[in-house]
C-alpha cells in the first residue's frame, strides 16, 4: 500500500493551491453570513420582517433555494450559506475529479505511473482518497466558519456536512465523465453540464407551485431537504453517501478496462480541415474558445430570462421600512420594483461577466504554460499583438455577454408582466462593463507580473471584492473599506443613476492596468507550466 | 486569395521572382515570391551574431558570455550535453527569454527589441514540440502559414509526402516524432533564411532521419543558413560545415569539422615484421603496445617526426584514422577541470 499512498499524498498536493482557495472561501462566507445576519437583524421582529419580504421572493429562490427557518441566525446560514455554497461544493468536486482522475492521463504521466509496480485499482482508490480528503478540507473550513461565528458546534456540523456533500456527489460524477471523455476539457464540460442541469432541477422545483417534488432529483436540492438548524435531518445524508458510492464505484469499473488516455466516448482523431478563424492569433483563439463562449452565452441568456420574468415577485406591501434600510446599505434601492429588483440582480451579473474575464486571463496563461506560445511567438508574431489579441476579444466578447443579459432580462420581464423598456435595460447591460473590464485589465497586470499565479489572483481579486461588497455592509465595516471593493461603486441602473465618474475612473485603471500588464510581459521571460 | 511573402533583408537590394504555385496540400493558393538578392546569398554577412550573451536564472548561469558568428548559408552544428546551454541560447535567440546581459542579432536586426522583424527571416523547429491539441495537422499548417505570410505551397505538399504525414489527423493524436514532422515541414516550407533546429530528430526513426538529412541538404543547396542544434554526433557530422561545442554554458572549441580534428589526436597504428622498438620519446606522440608486434600510437600535431623515425624500421602495415566528432566531443566533455 505503500505506493498507493505516496500517490494519494501526491495527488492532494498537486491539488492544494485550488483546494485551499475554495476552503478559505468558504470559511470566510460562512462567518460573514453568520455576523451579517446577526448585526443586521438581532431582534425577532425584525427578522420577522425580513422573512415577510424575502422569503417569497422568487428570484432569491433561485440563488439560495427554499428557507426553512428565517428566525434562527442558524436557519438563516442554512438557507443561505447551504443554499449557494452546495453550487461551489459541486463545481469544486467536478475540477478536482477532473483533475486527479483525468489530466494526468492527457500529461502522459499517467502511464509512467503504471509502468511501475501499481494496480490500476489501487491508482484509482488512492485518487478518490485525496479528493475525499479534499472535500473534508471544505467540511471543515465551513464548519470553522460557522463555529467562529457562534454557531452551535454539533448543528454547524450537520450544516458543514450537507454544504459539502455535493462536493463528493460531483466529485463522482467528475470520475464517470472523466472515464468517457477523451481529454480533461470535454469531462469538465460534461460534468459541468450535469450540474448545471441539477441546479436548474433545483430553481424550478424552488420556484413553481406544483412541482417542488423535483427537487429529489438533484442533489443540490437534498442539501436544502436535510433542514440544518431547522428540522434536521441527518438520515438524508444517506442519499449523497450513496449516490457518491455507486458513481465512484461506476467510474472505477471502467477505468479498470478502458485503455489508458482514452475516453469510451472516442471522438475522431481525423477530421477534415476547417480553414476558418486561422489568420490570426486572435482569431485562432476565438476558434479555440468558441465552445466555451457559447456556454457563457447560453447560460448567462437563460438566466437574464428567468430573472426577468422573476422580477415583479416583490409587492411593496410587504417589505417593511426598516428592510428597506438595510437593503440600501448593500445597494437595493427600492426592491419592489421589477426595475428595482432588476438593479439588484444586475450586480450578480456583473460579477459573472466578470469572472468570464478572469476565463480568459486563465487560458492566456494556460496557453504560455502549454507551451503553445512559445512556438508562436517563434513566428512573426509580436508579444503585444498577441495579448492585445487576446484582451480585446475577451472584452468584445464581454460587451456581447452584457448585451445578451440586457436583452434577455428584458424578453423575462416583458413575459413576466413587468414592464420595464429595453433601453433602460441596455443601460443596465453597458452598466456591467466598467467594472468587469477593470477586473480583466487587473488580471491582465498579474499576467505580466506574475504569470504562474495570474489565474487565481484574476479569481480571487474578483472574488473578495463581490463578498466584500455583499457582506461588508451588513457586518458593519466602516465607509472606506467597503469602498475598496469596486462593486461598491457602482449604480445599480436602472432603479438608480449610472455613476460615470466612477465608471470612467475604473475604465482608466482598468485600462492602465492592462498596459502595465503588457509593458511587463513585454520584457520578462515565458514561464512555462 | 493571393498571399505575398516578403524575405528581404533590411539595407539589400531585392530583386522579387514570382513563381505561382497551386495550392496543393492546402485549401488556399499562395502566391510565394522567391527573393533573390542582388548577391547570392552565401555570400559574406552573418545569419546570427552574439555579443557576450548571457543568461542567468537565479544563482545558475546558463550561458556564459557567448560570442557566436553564423555566416549566411553555413550549416552550423551547436554541441553540447544536457544542460550545456543550448536551448537557453536559442530561446535568446528567439527573445522568447531576456538576455541578462549582452545581445543577439539575427540578420542585423536587435534580437530581444525587434523580434517581429528579426522572425520574418526565421523558421524554428523545437525539440519538444507544442502545438494546439485539437487542430489538425493541416488547420496547423494553414495557421502558420498565415502567420508567416505565405510559405512554398508545391515544395510542403512535397516534404508532406517526404514525411509521410497523415494532415488530416489532429495534434492530440499524433505521436512526439509525428508533431516534430509537422513543425519540420511547416519550417522547411517556409523557406526562411534561418532554419533554427533545437534536436529535430530527437523523435524521428532512422528513414525519417534520411528524409531531415535530405531537406537540410536542400535547404543549404538554396543558400538557407541552418542551426543545428544537437546530440546526435553522426548527424552533426554528416551535416555540418562548423561546428562549436558548448560546455557549461561557455563555448569550449569552435571550427570546421577540419580544424577541430587537427586540434585532436590522430591514431596511428603501426605492425612490424619483428619486435616493435621503442619509440617513446618522439614529441606529441603517446605509444601503447598493440599486440605482438604491434603499437598504437595518439600523435597530436604533425605525424612527420613519427613517420621519420618509423623509416629506420620493417614495417609491415600502417594505418591512419583521424579522429571521429565524438572523440572530439567527449575530449572536450571529459576533461572536468574545464580547460577544455
Amino acid at each position: 500500500m505503500a505506493p498507493a499512498r505516496a500517490i494519494a499524498r501526491l495527488t492532494f498536493r498537486t491539488a492544494r493551491v485550488q483546494t485551499a482557495s475554495f476552503a478559505l472561501f468558504f470559511a470566510l462566507v460562512a462567518l460573514v453570513n453568520v455576523e451579517g445576519f446577526r448585526h443586521s437583524y438581532p431582534t425577532a421582529a425584525s427578522r420577522l420582517a425580513f422573512i415577510r419580504s424575502f422569503a417569497d421572493n422568487k428570484a432569491a429562490r433561485l440563488f439560495y433555494g427554499l428557507p426553512h427557518d428565517l428566525t434562527s441566525i442558524g436557519g438563516y446560514a442554512a438557507w443561505r450559506v447551504g443554499g449557494v455554497m452546495c453550487i461551489f461544493a459541486g463545481m469544486w468536486g467536478l475540477l478536482a475529479a477532473a483533475r486527479a482522475l483525468r489530466a494526468e492521463e492527457d500529461s502522459g504521466r499517467q502511464e509512467l505511473l503504471l509502468a511501475w509496480p501499481v494496480s490500476r485499482g489501487h491508482t484509482f482508490l488512492a485518487r478518490t482518497a485525496a479528493v475525499t480528503a479534499g472535500a473534508a478540507v471544505l467540511g471543515i473550513a465551513t464548519w470553522v466558519g460557522l463555529v467562529a461565528g457562534r454557531l452551535p458546534a454539533a448543528g454547524s456540523a450537520f450544516l458543514a456536512l450537507a454544504t459539502v456533500s455535493p462536493a463528493l456527489v460531483f466529485a463522482g460524477v467528475g470520475a464517470v465523465a472523466s472515464q468517457l471523455a477523451p481529454t480533461r476539457r470535454v469531462a469538465l464540460e460534461l460534468s459541468s453540464g450535469a450540474l448545471g442541469v441539477a441546479l436548474l432541477i433545483r430553481a424550478v422545483a424552488d420556484t413553481s407551485s406544483s412541482l417542488g417534488w423535483l427537487r429529489w432529483l438533484s442533489p443540490l436540492g437534498w442539501v436544502g431537504e436535510m433542514r440544518a438548524f431547522a428540522d434536521p435531518r441527518p438520515a438524508l445524508l444517506l442519499l449523497p453517501a450513496a449516490a457518491t458510492v455507486v458513481l465512484f464505484a461506476l467510474a472505477g469499473r471502467i477505468a479498470l478496462r478502458r485503455d489508458v488516455g482514452v475516453g469510451l466516448l472516442q471522438t475522431s482523431d481525423s477530421s477534415d480541415a476547417n480553414l476558418r478563424l486561422l489568420g490570426s492569433p486572435a482569431a485562432q483563439t476565438l476558434r479555440s474558445e468558441r465552445g466555451s463562449l457559447i456556454g457563457w452565452f447560453a447560460g448567462i441568456a437563460f438566466y437574464a430570462f428567468v430573472i426577468g420574468s422573476l422580477s415583479n415577485t416583490i409587492s411593496p406591501s410587504n417589505v417593511p421600512a426598516n428592510l428597506q434600510r438595510q437593503l440600501q446599505k448593500i445597494g437595493g434601492a427600492s426592491i419592489t420594483t421589477p426595475a428595482g429588483a432588476l438593479g439588484l440582480y444586475f450586480l450578480f451579473f456583473i460579477l459573472a461577466i466578470a469572472l468570464f474575464g478572469c476565463s480568459q486571463i486563465a487560458a492566456a496563461r494556460r496557453e504560455e504554460a502549454d507551451q503553445e506560445l512559445e512556438t508562436l511567438l517563434a513566428m512573426p508574431v509580436g508579444r503585444l499583438n498577441w495579448l492585445g489579441g487576446r484582451l480585446l476579444l475577451a472584452a468584445a466578447a464581454m460587451a456581447l455577454l452584457a448585451l445578451a443579459t440586457a436583452v434577455f432580462a428584458w424578453a423575462g420581464a416583458a413575459a413576466g408582466g413587468a414592464g420595464v423598456s429595453l433601453p433602460r435595460l441596455l443601460g443596465a447591460g453597458a452598466n456591467c462593463l466598467p467594472a468587469s473590464l477593470l477586473f480583466l485589465g487587473l488580471g491582465a497586470l498579474a499576467f505580466g507580473v506574475l504569470p504562474r499565479w495570474s489565474a487565481g489572483i484574476a479569481y480571487g481579486l474578483v472574488s473578495l471584492a463581490f463578498v466584500w461588497e455583499l457582506f461588508g455592509a451588513l457586518l458593519g465595516a466602516p465607509g472606506w473599506t467597503l469602498g475598496l471593493s469596486p462593486f461598491h461603486h457602482i449604480g445599480l441602473v436602472p432603479s438608480q443613476p449610472f455613476r460615470a465618474v466612477a465608471a470612467v475612473l475604473m475604465l482608466a485603471i482598468g485600462g492602465a492596468a492592462a498596459v502595465l500588464g503588457a509593458t511587463a510581459f513585454r520584457r520578462r521571460d515565458l514561464a512555462a507550466g | 486569395m493571393a498571399r505575398e511573402h516578403h524575405a528581404v533583408a533590411p539595407g539589400r537590394r531585392a530583386r522579387v521572382v514570382r513563381d505561382h504555385h497551386d495550392g496543393v496540400a492546402l485549401g488556399t493558393t499562395y502566391v510565394f515570391r522567391r527573393v533573390e538578392t542582388t548577391e547570392p546569398m552565401n555570400a559574406a554577412g552573418t545569419a546570427i551574431r552574439t555579443q557576450g550573451l548571457t543568461k542567468r536564472y537565479g544563482q545558475t548561469v546558463a550561458l556564459d558570455s557567448l560570442d557566436l558568428e553564423v555566416t549566411r548559408g553555413e550549416v552550423y552544428g551547436y554541441l553540447g550535453p544536457n544542460g550545456a546551454g543550448k536551448t537557453t541560447t536559442i530561446r535568446l535567440l528567439l527573445a522568447v527569454h531576456r538576455p541578462t546581459a549582452g545581445r543577439a542579432e539575427l540578420f542585423g536586426i536587435d534580437a530581444w527589441s525587434d523580434p517581429v522583424a528579426a522572425h520574418r527571416h526565421v523558421a524554428y523547429v523545437a525539440g519538444e514540440p507544442f502545438l494546439w491539441p485539437s487542430m489538425t495537422a493541416e488547420e496547423t499548417f494553414e495557421f502558420l502559414a498565415r502567420l508567416r505570410g505565405g510559405v512554398d505551397a508545391a515544395y510542403q505538399a512535397e516534404l508532406i509526402e517526404r514525411f509521410q504525414l497523415d494532415t488530416a489527423k489532429k495534434v492530440r493524436a499524433l505521436s512526439k516524432g509525428n508533431r516534430q514532422k509537422v513543425l519540420l515541414v511547416a519550417a522547411l516550407a517556409s523557406r526562411a533564411d534561418l532554419l533554427l533546429f533545437d534536436e529535430p530528430t530527437s523523435g524521428l526513426d532512422p528513414l525519417m532521419e534520411m528524409a531531415f538529412r535530405e531537406s537540410v541538404h536542400e535547404a543549404k543547396e538554396r543558400g538557407q543558413t541552418v542551426f543545428l542544434s544537437s546530440h546526435i554526433l553522426s548527424e552533426v557530422e554528416a551535416l555540418c560545415d562548423r561546428v562549436g561545442i558548448l560546455r557549461q554554458g561557455r563555448l569550449v572549441d569552435e571550427g570546421t569539422l577540419d580544424e577541430l580534428r587537427h586540434l585532436g589526436a590522430q591514431t596511428v597504428e603501426v605492425t612490424f615484421a619483428g619486435p616493435a622498438p621503442d619509440l617513446s620519446g618522439l614529441p606529441g606522440v603517446a605509444v601503447v603496445p598493440a599486440g605482438e608486434n604491434a603499437i598504437r600510437c595518439e600523435v597530436t600535431g604533425s605525424i612527420g617526426p613519427l613517420i621519420a623515425a618509423l623509416g629506420d624500421h620493417p614495417v609491415v602495415a600502417l594505418t591512419s584514422r583521424e579522429p571521429s566528432l565524438e572523440e572530439i566531443f567527449l575530449h572536450h566533455y571529459d576533461s572536468s577541470d574545464g580547460a577544455g
